[in-house]
């Protein structure tokens, strides 16, 4: 390291701690810390510094963060970090001189989800139903009638079977048996029971049965309707179109204007129903979300939540550099900022109206949604936007932990410099690089960018959205409800176990096992852990769980990557950085390195992961530039 | 201690009667019942067809003993198992096990010598297991084991889920339900039904193919 990356502030106290290192005897070996407590680790480096100023490393520890970062309870981590790092070298706490800390910008990202379509079925126009087991196949269209009142019905005319819950499929198959040889004409049926292929294989001549309907006694009677099954592996065809249900209806123009909406929503499902109703209607409302108030150094601007993620970010990106950000109060996206603040006060101690949304990131995602008026409990993909949102404060809760760690351990303990800063620092001890050069911290909460100019200036910028949003996205879309599980899917290929001796990994290769698996994974997805599998107990399938993963890790790193690398890029212009090194845990992820370093060799940019120090892979980063920035700068 | 059947026997009758004074449903059980027409067609084989599930069931089941612990008569258990089954497009078939009352080697049995490799063993007062050939037989893809809370619909949903499990799929296992109190309540009669069940057991026989009219 050469001196010259002189452009790093430190805070007050941070000088005035290193003054007092100055102060003690030169010729003495000192030990130094290097400790960055991070949203999930905390990570510790201790160097060996001689009388001529040199630096050499000794070892490094890294431990789970203890509390929220930036609170006092981060105390034990740190301790706990700095005694596994000094077990190997057999030190004491007491042999340190210094302890530095991350300055830890005050950034904490929440994530919420909007809703903003909602499906809503007027009267019974439709069950868009997808049972896995309908009876028969083929399109019956008839009149909808009760199986008691088929005794008295009139020949001639078609009909659709409405059955409840107490009729047995036995009798059911039987008495439509013997209306059949009476003569009448049942040509489909809707029931409420999971009885479709039972009927069915006791007919004499087959009819399309739509099953499990939840509602049936919400189905009205004497209506004209159409029920249509699929054959296996295909999906309906007339109803899913608006002119087959026209000519099936005999609906004018305006009419089938209307029923657009149902054939849409029918599309890709092997069985369906439709009724006509005389005020049947299907409709897509729009909720409001809120606006958000853009506040930028130069102009202001307002955007509709509703109008979706693009919109938001392409608004943001048009009143950038952004100085504050408000919400509607009283709206969903208000009560979320609202949140963000107030557990932002609560961490520094201050006010709640000296605290601001700096940044958010707007992604576009959808939401299984049960349909109202549905009569079958059927659902949608309601469109949201899903909103990560990031508060800066001025007042350093790392002070406080600093003063918290000294009193505990006697050790003097100072506040070192700003994250990213440190970053840069610590990456460039990867071998094969040097200034100017880039790197992007893509941790939980935030993504952080940097940029060292070959004149060792630094820049740097914190964004919303990152891990924490990725386990959102995968946990909406996929309607798991269960973070813990999301979070899993995030950080782990899957698996399908095809027997329990072997399975096949989502990359299609075949593992043999000696021992039989666990028979709870019999037929099931897995998540394939470092400690060994863990069940995936959901309705959801491989193909389907690995696009939202990856889908959510492009929408949520890859675009702030590219939106983060903008913001340090000299002119705004990626093109004109050479080299990004990836830091932080993300960076270990076993996707996201690729997704982005695909997207940037767009650019012409060389991206690779952090080799810190030539042995800690993407770890270490800051703890280490930590170190390297008090010894410059003490040399200076 | 030297503990013979009458003392155990002795002891159960004991706690029955106590019950009976108290609460009723456990003490309601009566003998009796239609006997399933069940026929017996030969020795069961191994079967290859890959759409077929067991279902294998003790001595006992619908001859002498013809209704579960709660009083569910075994025609109907059969009959939602196997439509359960029929739902989800498969074809059940049916064993009658003759060397052991024990239901995790009868669930076992049976999906050895099913097609799928997914068998149901199901004991006369209701305790069931879906099973899987590959498993060791004190294993189970799901067990239900409280007898007394096995009603119908479950029955149905069990067939199902089995059904699920032969076509590859991966189903929910179901809910299974538990009653603190069914230990205490169900406990002394469950034993005179095994005691019963096992009286029939008859080692040296070999597991039969039967048939059954429902």
């Amino acid at each position: 390291m050469k001196s010259g990356v002189g452009c790093v502030e430190n805070k007050s106290v941070s000088v005035e701690k290193a003054q007092e290192i100055d102060l003690m005897e030169p010729t003495v070996m000192a030990y130094i810390a290097g400790v960055d407590v991070g949203n999930n680790t905390t990570e510790v480096a201790i160097a060996e510094v001689n009388q001529q100023g040199k630096v050499s490393f000794l070892s490094s520890a890294i431990v789970r963060t203890v509390g929220i970062k930036g609170t006092i309870q981060n105390a034990i981590g740190v301790i706990f970090a700095l005694d596994t790092a000094l077990k190997p070298l057999a030190l004491q706490r007491k042999h340190l001189s210094l302890i530095l800390l991350n300055e830890a910008t005050p950034v904490i990202g929440d994530v919420a989800m909007e809703t903003i379509t909602e499906t809503i079925i007027t009267e019974s126009a439709m069950i868009g139903h997808n049972p896995s087991t309908p009876g028969g196949q083929g399109l019956g269209v008839g009149t909808t009638i009760a199986l008691d009142s088929l005794a008295s019905a009139v020949r001639g005319q078609k009909w659709i079977l409405v059955m409840p819950e107490t009729v047995d499929f036995r009798e059911a198959a039987a008495r439509i048996n013997e209306f059949m040889a009476e003569g009448k004409e049942i040509v489909g049926a809707i029931i409420r029971n999971d009885d479709g292929v039972l009927i069915h294989n006791r007919l004499l001549r087959p009819i399309p049965i739509v099953d499990e309907v939840e509602h049936i006694d919400r189905v009205p009677l004497g209506m004209p309707a159409a029920v249509e099954v699929a054959p296996p592996g295909r999906t309906i065809e007339k109803l899913s179109n608006p002119y087959d249900i026209a000519t099936i209806f005999n609906l004018d123009s305006e009419e089938t204007r209307r029923i657009v909406p149902v054939a849409r929503a029918l599309m890709g499902i092997r069985s369906a129903v439709v009724i006509k109703t005389p005020k049947g209607d299907i409709q897509e409302r729009r909720i409001p979300a809120g606006k958000l108030v853009l506040i930028g150094k130069n102009q202001k601007a307002q955007v509709q939540v509703e109008e979706g993620a693009e919109a938001i970010m392409a608004r943001t990106e048009e009143i950038s550099p952004l100085v504050e950000i408000q919400a509607e109060p009283g709206t969903n996206v208000g009560g979320m900022f609202e949140q963000v603040r107030k557990v932002m006060a609560e961490l520094t101690d201050q006010p709640v109206q000296q605290i601001s949304v700096r940044d958010i990131l707007a992604v576009d995602t959808f939401k299984p949604q049960r349909v109202l008026g549905a009569l079958a409990g059927e659902y949608t993909l309601g469109n949201a936007v899903g909103l990560a949102a990031m508060v800066e404060t001025h007042k350093l809760p790392m002070q406080r932990l600093a003063s918290k760690i000294e009193d505990e351990i006697l050790v003097s303990c100072a506040v070192g410099g700003v994250e990213a800063e440190m970053a840069v620092r610590g990456a460039l001890t990867t071998p094969g690089t040097s200034p100017p050069l880039a790197i992007l911290d893509l941790g939980g909460g935030s993504t952080d960018a940097a940029l060292i100019s070959e004149d060792g200036m630094i820049q740097s910028i914190h964004l919303a959205g990152a891990g924490e949003m990725v386990t959102l996205l995968i946990d909406t879309e996929l309607g798991l409800e269960d973070k813990e599980l999301s979070e899993d899917i995030k950080r782990y290929p899957l698996a399908r176990v095809e027997s329990l001796l072997h399975i096949r990994h989502e990359d299609g290769s075949v593992q043999f096992f000696e021992k039989a698996l666990d028979p709870k994974f019999f037929g099931r997805l897995a998540i394939v852990t470092d400690t060994g599998l863990l069940p995936l107990d959901a309705k959801v399938t491989l193909e389907q769980v690995i696009a939202v993963r990856r889908q959510a890790k492009r929408k949520v790193f890859v675009s702030n990557a590219l939106r983060a690398l903008k913001r340090v890029a000299p002119a705004g212009n990626i093109r004109l950085i050479h080299f990004v090194v990836l830091v932080g845990g993300s960076a270990l992820d076993f996707e996201i390195p690729k997704m982005v370093t695909d997207a940037l060799s767009e650019y012409g940019v060389v991206t690779g992961r952090a080799n810190v120090r030539g042995t800690e892979g993407p770890r270490n980063a800051v703890a280490t530039g930590l170190i390297l920035a008090h010894e410059e700068k003490r040399a200076a | 201690m030297n503990i013979t059947e009458d003392i155990v026997r002795e002891i159960i009758l004991e706690v029955l009667r106590e019950m009976e004074a108290g609460e009723q449903p456990a003490g309601s059980f009566k003998e009796g019942g239609t006997p399933l027409a069940i026929k017996e067609i030969g020795v069961a084989r191994a079967g290859v067809a890959k759409n077929e599930v067991v279902i294998a069931v003790p001595p006992a089941f619908g001859t002498v003993m013809n209704k579960t612990i709660v009083g569910i008569p075994h025609q109907q258990v059969l009959r939602e198992i196997i439509a359960g089954i029929e739902e989800e497009g498969l074809k059940a078939r049916l064993v009658r096990i003759y060397r052991t009352a024990d239901v995790a080697q009868i669930s076992h049995e049976a999906a050895k010598l099913s097609g799928s490799g997914i068998g149901i063993g199901i004991l006369s007062r209701g305790t069931t297991v879906i099973h899987q050939k590959d498993l060791k037989p004190l294993q189970n893809l799901e067990l239900f084991s409280q007898s007394p809370l096995v009603d119908l619909e479950m029955f149905r949903a069990i067939g199902s889920n089995a059904a699920k499990y032969a076509k590859g799929e991966s189903p929910r296992p179901l809910r299974v339900r538990n009653d603190p109190m069914a230990r205490p309540r169900y406990q002394g009669l469950a034993a005179l039904l095994h005691n019963k069940e096992t009286q029939y057991v008859n080692p040296d026989k070999q597991a039969q193919e039967v048939t059954v009219q429902l």
